[in-house]
């Protein structure tokens, strides 16, 4: 019985932590259409960056968040317009395919500007390495706060999108884009704005999961098909549905890690993956 | 018709998409507080003209004017800001927020004092919709979505109204309560250009009527003189 609580608790502050990544891809997917296979890439750079900072920088690693929420949001930004924003004419069909093989680029190089710039090797951040117990259960401090923060984040961004009103249009836009444009929205502005913040949440993601787990360049993909396995799960542009499929991901990890063992546990999202392409490839649409 | 007295006016406007061309020099008038319907069959061009006057869509040649001033090849929300509200066909609402939500970000660019009058006043227009604010657009029948749409549009505050095909996909008894707003509109001096496949429907709802076919204006007078033109019929045929 305690074993399997302690199993539920690693893997609700597992799926915690994937929380964020799935919002943030979920918020450019569903907005853009855009397959942004570039996303992890933004979330390990974002990761060995604050490796770098802590070691360069004694004060809390904490503080690396509205660094790389800032400078990746400017990124977003900048890359936006010049790199996706052209292909947003060309149908909704054609704008998905050809952001896929675009994004598939820039993630070779924003993966080598890692390597080049960091190294080949695993990073891990030693920050809050001690455990708690709590009735018997065994709480790693770094898991939790790296947890908690994904998760305030991921809920700050809903607060934002269904209680602002530049977060209703951007809701809207998704939801269709004929009909924001029917009623004045600049659905360019709200693209742009949409990509930056996702690309700057993915570098808060980035600061979080390396408290959690090491991390290395070439690992970016892991974590854009995890996200991808999110949203699947959870349905596109659906954010309850979403960070409840990152929870029950992070519980079927631990429990898969725990009765098999850590190499099925990092193998299962590919499997998923693979299993909802076959089985429900109407998950990946856009909603309609 | 003097240009004070036109609200919307296209000349000679011709539009399409790539290499197609779907408009050939499409001119027409629309004066203020009036109903004017565009008959066409599918593919006849109306979609496509609504896009064009909408911003969606920039004409290749030809002057689209608001109340005397140019608006052709301005961007949709700068269309949206000059006056032009658009119901788009196929409704296009979005499914997942609610109809407070639609009501409130078609009105975002008024002051808070004029959204809030506009609003009393879609919910004087919709009694409906007040019943069913907070409830999703996904969830509503085809009639309240249309009724949806039409509010979203009208919150923008309009002085033109583009209404396209709001029959579609509606049983004939909720399109006629549809269209009983329009004498409403017309009483607020909102001017209707509205695009229709049906012709007794079209007919039945506007004061004057223009018939589109392959991208041209082919006809036009007022509804009673068209109901009665066997030409409107033969152009509808083909002949």
């Amino acid at each position: 019985m305690l074993l399997a609580l302690q199993l539920l608790c690693d893997g609700v502050l597992l799926g915690g932590t994937y929380v964020l990544i799935a919002q943030s891809l979920n918020l450019i997917f569903g907005v853009m259409g855009v397959v942004n296979l570039a996303h992890g890439s933004f979330i390990v750079l974002a990761g060995l960056f604050t490796v770098w900072f802590a070691a360069h920088a004694a004060i809390n690693p904490l503080l690396a968040i509205p660094i790389a929420f800032v400078v990746l949001f400017g990124v977003g930004a900048l890359l936006q317009p010049v790199l996706l924003e052209p292909l947003m004419g060309l149908g909704a069909q054609q704008a998905e395919l050809l952001s896929l093989m675009l994004t598939f680029g820039l993630d070779y190089v924003l993966i080598e500007l890692g390597l080049q710039v960091f190294g080949s090797s695993y990073v891990s951040l030693p920050y809050l390495q001690s455990t708690w117990s709590v009735a018997g259960l065994t709480i790693s401090k770094s898991l939790l706060v790296g947890s908690a923060f994904a998760a305030a984040l991921a809920l700050l961004l809903s607060f934002w999108l269904n209680h602002t009103g530049f977060g209703k249009t951007l809701l809207a836009a998704s939801q269709s884009e004929v009909g924001a444009v029917s009623i004045g929205i600049n659905v360019r502005l709200v693209r742009l704005v949409a990509f930056a913040i996702g690309v700057g949440l993915a570098g808060a993601a980035g600061v979080l999961l390396i408290l959690v787990e090491p991390m290395a360049a070439e690992t970016a993909d892991d974590f854009t098909i995890l996200g991808f396995v999110l949203i699947a799960l959870g349905g596109l542009g659906d954010y309850r549905g979403v960070a409840i499929a990152s929870v029950l991901l992070g519980i079927a990890q631990s429990a898969v890690g725990f009765a098999i063992g850590g190499d099925a546990e990092s193998v299962l999202p590919f499997v998923l993956l693979i299993l909802f392409m076959a089985l429900w490839p109407q998950r990946f649409r856009r909603a309609a | 018709m003097s240009e004070a007295a036109t609200a919307l006016a296209l000349e000679d406007v011709v539009a399409g998409y790539g290499p197609v061309t779907i408009l050939h020099e499409v001119s027409l008038v629309l004066g203020p507080g009036e109903v004017v319907v565009v008959l066409g069959a599918n593919g006849a061009g109306k979609t496509t003209l609504f896009r064009a006057i909408a911003g969606l869509l920039a004409p290749r040649s030809g002057h689209i004017r608001l109340y005397g001033e140019a608006i052709e090849g301005r961007t949709a929300h700068a269309v949206t800001r000059a006056g032009i509200g658009h119901v788009p066909s196929g409704r296009e609402l979005f499914p997942r927020l609610t109809v407070a939500d639609h009501l409130d970000l078609g009105g975002r660019l008024c002051l808070p004092a004029r959204r809030a009058e506009l609003k009393e006043r879609m919910f004087g227009l919709f009694p409906v919709l007040h019943e069913r604010r907070q409830q999703r657009a996904g969830t509503l029948s085809g009639g309240e979505q249309q009724m949806v749409a039409i509010a979203r549009a009208l919150m923008t505050d309009p002085r033109v109204l583009l209404l396209d095909e709001p029959s579609t996909g509606l049983a004939p008894k909720i399109v006629i309560s549809v269209f009983e707003i329009l004498p409403l509109l017309k009483a607020q001096g909102v001017s209707v250009l509205l695009a229709e496949q049906s012709l007794t429907l079209g007919l039945s709802a506007a004061d004057r009527a223009y018939v589109l076919d392959h991208g041209r204006i082919v006809l036009s007078g007022s509804a009673s003189e068209l109901a009665n033109d066997r030409r409107v019929v033969d152009t509808y045929l083909g002949r």
